[in-house]
């Protein structure tokens, strides 16, 4: 029993308790201390995480690779960020309660599970683990219509979406007679094994993932919850969650399913696809810049997505990178979101962004390189994420899927350079409030990863590649 | 022989009963119906020799949640006339979506043909003479010791949820010190005085009490003054023929 | 004779035969169970208590019951008539049958079950569905508010005798009853798990809805709640019910604290008295009850919930991974 691999999600667990304990017992206000004590947490989770030796525990259960340690690093740092903008926000918007930060912190253990999975149990205990904590965090200005909405709506989809799973899982089981990923690997690698009740189950399994990362015919409580949730809530449900489903997609689709390529390829083709044109069609008409963000990150899915498609350790490597500038610089944004409050109130409106470059020129600015960096224009870091993924694309001889790509984001451009025409060529709206510390770090931690990815690509890129050479083993 | 008669008979109730619970029109009795479900099923866990889970299915899901679901149903005034409407509008729809799992679910019975490996990835069956409790301590406490520590972690989430999304910390309302009660003594709050006959209260010069440490003392005390009542009246009379009951 | 014994028709005739051996004991027993508390309650509020019906009134039971069969039964306009019957019926069945596992001495057992701790524990936790139903069923608002009190209560109070069961079988290693006493040959569990003693009696007060718990029926606010349309016969099994339940509350404690049928006294004449052990323990639990009720006035409804889930939750937790630090420390452990 090794169990001593899994110490970041125990120790974690237990500071999160712990945490709870001193929150619930201290008098008073105590969701200050508490989120320091959770960023020390996820520092410590991260120290861990960095040490962890490789292998399996539990039974084969529980792994650790490079691949998972690559994303548990992302999914801590993008939590961290999303913690720190959520400060000042919840002060002022009487959210600051300290369940928020524990919460926080268990729907990090549920990913960190979620990476590590090798059995379809933990998959799904990790899983709903990690969604539990988001329904209740989506709807956590409990007293806010849109907020409880919300919750409701990602709970009642979500608990849809975990039916699917686990029933493409319990046909999964019934067919092989296995959860283990290993086992069911070793399975299929003969193909008379592959039946047809197993290739409903894996599909159903899809299903349910998909929903997870909000891919296309599964999207549709994308922009409601973004919309209705506390705008740091959205900050984190767009950032560390996507990634850990996202790399338990990958696992799930080359580990088990491996030897299904053929099966799987096309679907991934179809939801990519659909992501994409969806992602950036819908966005254009809105208003509100979070439900922007919502068709945003759903394209942004299709495109990471190609690289699954691809199927090959160039395409893995291409979706690991696609998430690393994608969580910076959706962290980047939506603490520019968070920031956009006047006179006390939040904003949310594009229009309220009006001429932010003569009232706030250092966050028109950060939005800027955000903005053309989603857009995919060189030499920010989503253009290198996208690079990543199409050249894979292009040299497994998907050529479809990366024109599509190219397409889409010149389409998604558009709307991304709206923002920045409101903001630079509009007149002034009235400024906004004063930017709290918190939120200028992040912005200024997204910015200069964003500008600066291509200056030394080299450590990450590696990393990704490893992570992604180990996964195929 | 016997077995086998209790079986079916067990598994007829439990049929029944089951249709019942959907069948029935008054909500209650659906719970109703639902526990005696849960009831056979657990006689039928009995028969096939699983007496822990047996137990264990009257004591969680009898002993607990059927409790605080028909507490619910019983709280909550369901208009079922209305609930049945919403029934016949989406019944096209539910019933499609039941005749494709049904029908997932009949290709799996019947394409179930394990590989021949897969037998051999399972984990090794129990042997013989492990008692079946403890068969099933060692799965989920040994061999699914992770699992079953997210399960609980899963549950923790769920507590703080509903904690968070539904508690109300009234500023208004007024809580109880046990502590505070019992550290206080008569000499706090009580003076003793002789008032001579037919003399003022101005001329006995009463000590003012000391002052009450912190905290609305006196409100607390209230509480505690009002519940120390003497014990049941019913005790008092002789002839009762009922502790608490019938007088 | 065994060869008859052996089959259907003579496993069926010995099974009756014992639980009437049983049964018939044990409602003696609750019927002067209930001349017992009142005379005790009596002596310890000065007064003589019955003592009309027969020498010491010790025919009281008796006339009690007679005058129960006799009475009309009333059935409220509005009642559930089938449930509204049902509620005490299953209330006096549960108390009855959870009797089939206790052991009264070594192998005198009805079924000697594997799993006979959480037999007991099952059964008792069913209990409330004999309240809540009779509440739901009477169709009368003190009649429900009764009901409502009683389910959250006993739910509470289920999960730390659940603790406390399971610390008890943490130091068995067996969830058989017969196991649990004779695990206790050598010193009884009340000694080294006094605070689990101490909260399972406690617990068990307000499992089975008695004073200083009896806020179920708390008869000066909601004028004996769930109870409060019953007449006649239907009112006597609630009535043989509750007693009942209190006898085997009684009887669970000394099985699983006081050492069950085990002689205190460990030479030749008491050692072979083991039922008489096991009632003389009994009957003192049951004079803590009556003691109880004599001494503590009623709960109040928060005082209860604060009592349950803030004090005894969590000391019988501590207690429970405290026993099994030092059972695993000390390599105590139990083999089953």
């Amino acid at each position: 029993m090794n169990w001593t691999l899994a110490l970041p999600e125990i120790t974690l667990s237990i500071l999160a308790m712990a945490i709870l304990l001193f929150g619930v017992l201290r008098r008073g206000e105590s969701f200050s201390v508490c989120s320091m004590l959770t960023l020390g947490a996820l520092l410590i989770g991260a120290v861990l995480v960095i040490g962890q030796a490789r292998g399996f525990a539990f039974n084969g259960q529980y792994v650790v690779d490079p691949f998972a340690v690559f994303a548990k690093l992302l999914i801590l740092a993008g939590a961290a960020l999303a913690l720190v903008s959520a400060q000042d926000y919840n002060r002022e918007e009487g959210l600051a309660r300290f369940e928020y930060p524990v919460l926080m912190l268990l729907a990090v253990v549920g990913m960190l599970a979620m990476v590590s999975a090798n059995n379809f149990m933990s998959l799904y205990l990790a899983l709903e683990l990690q969604s539990l904590a988001l329904y209740v965090l989506a709807a956590f200005a409990r007293d806010e219509l849109r907020s409880a909405e919300a919750g409701l709506k990602y709970f009642v989809l979500g608990a849809l979406a975990s039916g699917l799973l686990l029933y493409g899982i319990s046909l999964v089981y019934g067919f092989s007679g296995t959860f283990d990923f290993a086992a069911l690997a070793h399975l299929l690698s003969d193909p008379s094994h592959a039946s047809a009740g197993l290739i409903v189950g894996m599909v159903f399994v899809i299903a349910g993932l998909a929903f997870k990362i909000s891919a296309v015919p599964f999207h549709m409580w994308t922009p409601d919850v973004y919309e209705g949730a506390p705008t740091p809530v959205t900050a984190f449900l767009g950032t560390a969650p996507k990634v850990a489903a996202i790399v338990l997609l990958l696992r799930v689709m080359f580990v088990p399913f491996g030897h299904l390529t053929s099966q799987w390829t096309q679907i991934f083709e179809f939801v990519s696809i659909a992501s994409m044109i969806l992602g950036s069609l819908a966005a254009i008409g809105q208003t509100s810049i979070k439900r922007l963000m919502a068709y945003s990150s759903i394209g942004h899915m299709g495109y990471a997505l190609i690289g699954l498609t691809v199927g090959t350790v160039d395409g893995l490597r291409g979706v690991l990178i696609y998430m690393v500038t994608y969580v910076f610089m959706s962290a980047g944004t939506f603490a520019c979101l968070i920031a956009m409050r006047r006179r006390g109130r939040a904003l949310e409106k594009i229009s309220d962004l009006a001429g932010l470059a003569r009232t706030d020129g250092g966050m028109a600015l950060a939005l800027a390189i955000f903005m053309f960096s989603m857009a995919g224009i060189p030499p920010l870091s989503g253009f290198f994420g996208k690079l990543y993924v199409f050249l894979a694309a292009v040299r497994a001889g998907y050529w479809t899927l990366a024109i599509i790509g190219v397409l889409t984001s010149v389409v998604g451009a558009y709307y991304y350079l709206r923002v920045i025409k409101v903001m630079y060529f509009d007149d002034p709206a009235p400024a906004f409030d004063r930017r709290p510390v918190g939120l200028s770090f992040v912005l200024g931690v997204g910015a200069v990863v964003t500008t600066f990815f291509f200056v030394f690509p080299a450590p990450i890129v590696g990393a990704a590649q490893a992570a992604a050479a180990a996964l195929f083993g | 022989m016997i077995v086998a008669f209790f079986f079916y008979v067990f598994a007829a109730i439990l049929l029944v009963s089951a249709a019942a619970v959907v069948s029935s029109r008054n909500p209650v009795h659906s719970v109703l119906f639902l526990i005696l479900a849960f009831f056979n099923a657990a006689a039928l866990f009995l028969i096939a020799g699983a007496e822990f889970l047996a137990m264990i299915l009257l004591i969680v899901y009898v002993g607990a949640v059927a409790v605080l679901f028909l507490f619910v149903v019983m709280m909550l005034d369901v208009n079922f006339a209305e609930l049945r409407g919403g029934f016949q509008r989406y019944l096209p729809i539910g019933a499609t979506v039941g005749v494709v799992l049904l029908v997932e679910l009949a290709l799996v019975l019947g394409g179930w043909k394990f590989a021949p490996d897969a037998m051999s990835l399972r984990f090794a069956p129990v042997p013989e003479a492990t008692h079946n409790t403890a068969a099933l301590g060692d799965l989920i406490y040994t061999q699914y010791v992770f699992l079953f520590q997210a399960a609980g972690l899963v549950l923790l989430v769920a507590m703080i949820g509903a904690i968070v999304l539904t508690l109300r910390d009234r500023q208004t309302s007024r809580h109880q010190s046990i502590e505070r009660q019992h550290a206080r003594r008569p000499a706090d709050t009580l003076a003793m005085v002789s008032v001579p006959l037919g003399v003022g209260m101005a001329e006995v010069s009463v000590p003012p009490p000391p002052a009450p440490p912190a905290r609305r003392l006196a409100h607390a005390d209230g509480h505690a003054d009002g519940h120390a009542d003497p014990h049941d009246a019913g005790a008092a009379h002789g002839g009762g023929h009922h502790d608490g009951g019938g007088h | 004779m065994s060869g008859f014994l052996a089959t259907p028709v003579g496993t069926v005739i010995l099974t009756v035969a014992e639980a009437l051996a049983i049964v018939v004991p044990v409602l003696l027993m609750m019927a002067y169970l209930t001349y017992a508390e009142r005379k005790v309650l009596a002596a310890m509020q000065l007064r003589r208590g019955p003592n009309v019906v027969g020498p010491f009134g010790l025919w009281q039971p008796f006339a009690d019951a007679l005058k129960m069969l006799t009475k009309e039964t009333v059935i409220p306009s509005g009642a559930n008539r089938f449930l509204f019957f049902l509620a005490p019926m299953l209330t006096f069945g549960l108390a009855v049958i959870a009797w089939a596992v206790i052991p009264v001495n070594e192998g005198w057992a009805i079924a000697n079950i594997n799993v006979g701790v959480l037999y007991l524990f099952a059964i008792s936790s069913l209990g409330v569905y004999g309240i809540i139903i009779a509440g739901w069923a009477s169709n009368s608002k003190y009649a429900f508010l009764g009901a409502l009190r009683s389910a959250a209560q006993m739910v509470s109070y289920e999960v730390s005798i659940g603790f406390v069961i399971v610390t008890v079988l943490l130091c068995v290693g067996s969830l058989n009853l017969t196991d649990v006493v004779l695990a206790q040959r050598h010193v009884w569990f009340c000694i080294p798990l006094f605070p689990m003693f101490i909260v399972f009696f406690i617990s068990g007060l307000a499992e089975t809805n008695r004073a200083p718990f009896d806020l179920a029926e708390g008869e000066s606010e909601i004028v004996a709640g769930f109870m409060v349309e019953y007449s006649a016969m239907a009112f006597a099994l609630f009535f043989l019910g509750e007693y009942t339940n209190m006898i085997l509350i009684s009887a669970m404690t000394t099985i699983l604290f006081l050492g069950g049928w085990l002689s205190p006294i460990p030479f030749a004449p008491f050692t072979h008295l083991g039922p008489l052990w096991f009632i003389l323990k009994v009957s003192v639990l049951l004079f803590c009850f009556f003691w109880v009720r004599a001494t503590f006035p009623r709960y109040r409804y928060d005082q209860l919930m604060r009592l349950g889930w803030k004090v005894f939750l969590p000391l019988s937790l501590i207690w429970l991974v405290l026993t099994a630090g030092a059972l695993e420390l000390f390599g105590w452990l139990p083999h089953a």
